[in-house]
């Protein structure tokens, strides 16, 4: 006997044995744990993190009054974070998107070292009320350019939708490295 | 009921008038003009589901608590633990208390082991590792507990749920990809009809009868064939295949996403199956090659 068998219901039986293979599920307790953003472990050093970006202002006041070449936005201000460093910087938005509450933004950072980075940890923080308002991860990808594709909170897609890449952006960046992150 | 899910002590006490303020129906009245224990009860009864709706978990676990514990004639009415049994709740009634901060956990455990098993498997389909799948299902847990004040309690969380999987993974390989050697002119290549549906049943030489009648061997050597054959497809091929035939998806619903055309999905589902067929009758030869020596 030769039976055929359509491949999508071999697909669903193996779907079916992974389901019974399982291992236990996660408990409540870690998950919340693993859920929370690192600004909520470490509020004082965020705290100093922001007052520090706000203090870079003055320093790059006049590179924010004026865009950069014609394709490339306002520079965003930006703090990198290595193990034990903090060092101010900029960065230049290439492409920015939100479409269906997803943000696609590209980027070069400012400072010559941070392209041994495969990978940033990358936390927006509002100009306005200064909180965090994503946090999430950058890739390293062609021309030293930082790829983001992710998902926004619905209120801040809504706001940000209209952006431009040669609007000012508003927010500022916290840029984690790998190292940092531990 | 497991041991976290039983949060009412059995203790006795004295009636109080905690839920009248859930029942508009008896505004003002006060629990003493209610009655005893079978006025209670009824109270109780449709107080605790409009103060659970209230998103007020915990609240009615402290209220019902404190009645128990304050009133000895209330003696743990029969069905008592019931709407208190996180594990008989609506999808609805946990989504509301997981969006509370903190989270209620015993709405959240229940949630996670009732969406646990499916998640897992969804995610070992498309990493093709255990503890890939693990770490994935595991993510996208947390990712929907970071959003969780924008979740919609009479949404379908289940596909929600896949949903934030299946997108984390996709980024995971859009940036791997970047780097790779999936380019657009592969994609476009497979734009090119191909013929023939016949691509979508597999032969299975002389090994399988019938999927449920296998042997524990026999099955474990499918699975890594059917593993092996996954992994042999590129990840855009594989998400291609999961949704069309895991998650239901059509080829346009698919385009949509991806930006494409019916068509040209149409063509990577029929590729994907073309690659599968070739891979799995090759280990299904080999497999009966093997047997017969």
């Amino acid at each position: 006997m030769k039976p055929e068998i359509p491949i999508g219901q071999l697909l669903r039986w193996r779907l079916a044995e992974a389901e019974a293979d399982a291992p236990a599920a996660p408990r409540a307790a870690r998950l919340i744990a693993l859920a929370r953003p690192w600004w909520e472990f470490w509020p004082e050093q965020f705290q100093s993190m922001v007052e520090r970006l706000g203090r870079i202002q003055v320093a790059y006041a006049h590179a924010m009054a004026e865009p950069g070449p014609s394709r490339v936005g306002h520079p965003v201000l930006a703090l990198l974070i290595r193990t034990t460093q903090e060092l101010e910087t900029s960065v230049r938005v290439l492409y920015l998107n939100i479409r269906e509450g997803r943000l696609r933004f590209r980027f070069q950072v400012d400072a010559p070292f941070v392209q041994e980075q495969n990978s940033l940890d990358v936390t927006f923080v509002c100009n306005e009320s200064q909180r965090p308002v994503l946090s999430t991860n950058a890739s390293l990808s062609v021309d030293n350019e930082y790829r983001i594709d992710a998902e926004l909170p619905e209120e801040i897609a809504r706001v940000w939708t209209p952006l431009k890449v040669t609007d000012p952006m508003p927010f500022r960046l916290i840029l984690r490295t790998e190292m940092h992150r531990g | 009921m497991g041991e976290r899910t039983r949060h009412v002590p059995q203790a006795n006490g004295i009636v109080s008038a905690r839920w009248m303020s859930y029942l508009p129906a008896m505004p003002g009245k006060r629990m003493a003009e209610v009655g005893p224990r079978s006025a209670w009860l009824k109270v109780w009864r449709a107080g605790v589901p409009l103060a659970l709706d209230s998103d007020e978990a915990p609240k009615t676990r402290r209220l019902t608590d404190d009645d128990f514990s304050e009133n000895a004639a209330l003696a743990n009415p029969e069905g008592w633990e019931q709407p208190l049994d996180v594990d008989a709740w609506t999808d609805e009634r946990l989504i509301s208390a997981v969006r509370r901060d903190p989270p209620d956990e015993a709405a959240l455990d229940a949630l996670v082991d009732r969406y646990w098993k499916p998640l897992f498997a969804r995610c070992r389909m498309l990493t093709l590792n255990c503890q890939k799948a693990g770490d994935l299902a595991q993510e996208a847990w947390c990712r929907v507990l970071r959003a969780r004040h924008s979740l919609k309690p009479d949404g379908n969380f289940p596909a929600y749920l896949m949903t934030v999987a299946t997108n984390i993974w996709r980024d995971f390989n859009r940036s791997a990809r970047r780097a790779g050697p999936l380019a657009n002119d592969r994609l476009t290549s497979l734009d090119a009809a191909l013929p023939g549906d016949e691509a979508d049943t597999i032969v299975l030489a002389d090994l399988v009868p019938d999927l449920n009648a296998l042997q524990s061997r026999e099955r474990a050597l499918l699975k890594l064939d059917i593993d092996r054959a996954l992994e042999q497809l590129t990840p855009l091929l594989r998400d291609v295949l999961v949704a069309r035939f895991l998650t239901g998806e059509s080829c346009a619903e698919i385009g949509e996403r991806y930006g494409r055309t019916e068509q040209t999905v149409s063509g990577w589902v029929r590729e994907a199956l073309r690659q599968m067929k070739l891979q799995l009758e090759e280990s299904s030869h080999d497999a009966v090659q093997t047997m017969k020596a």
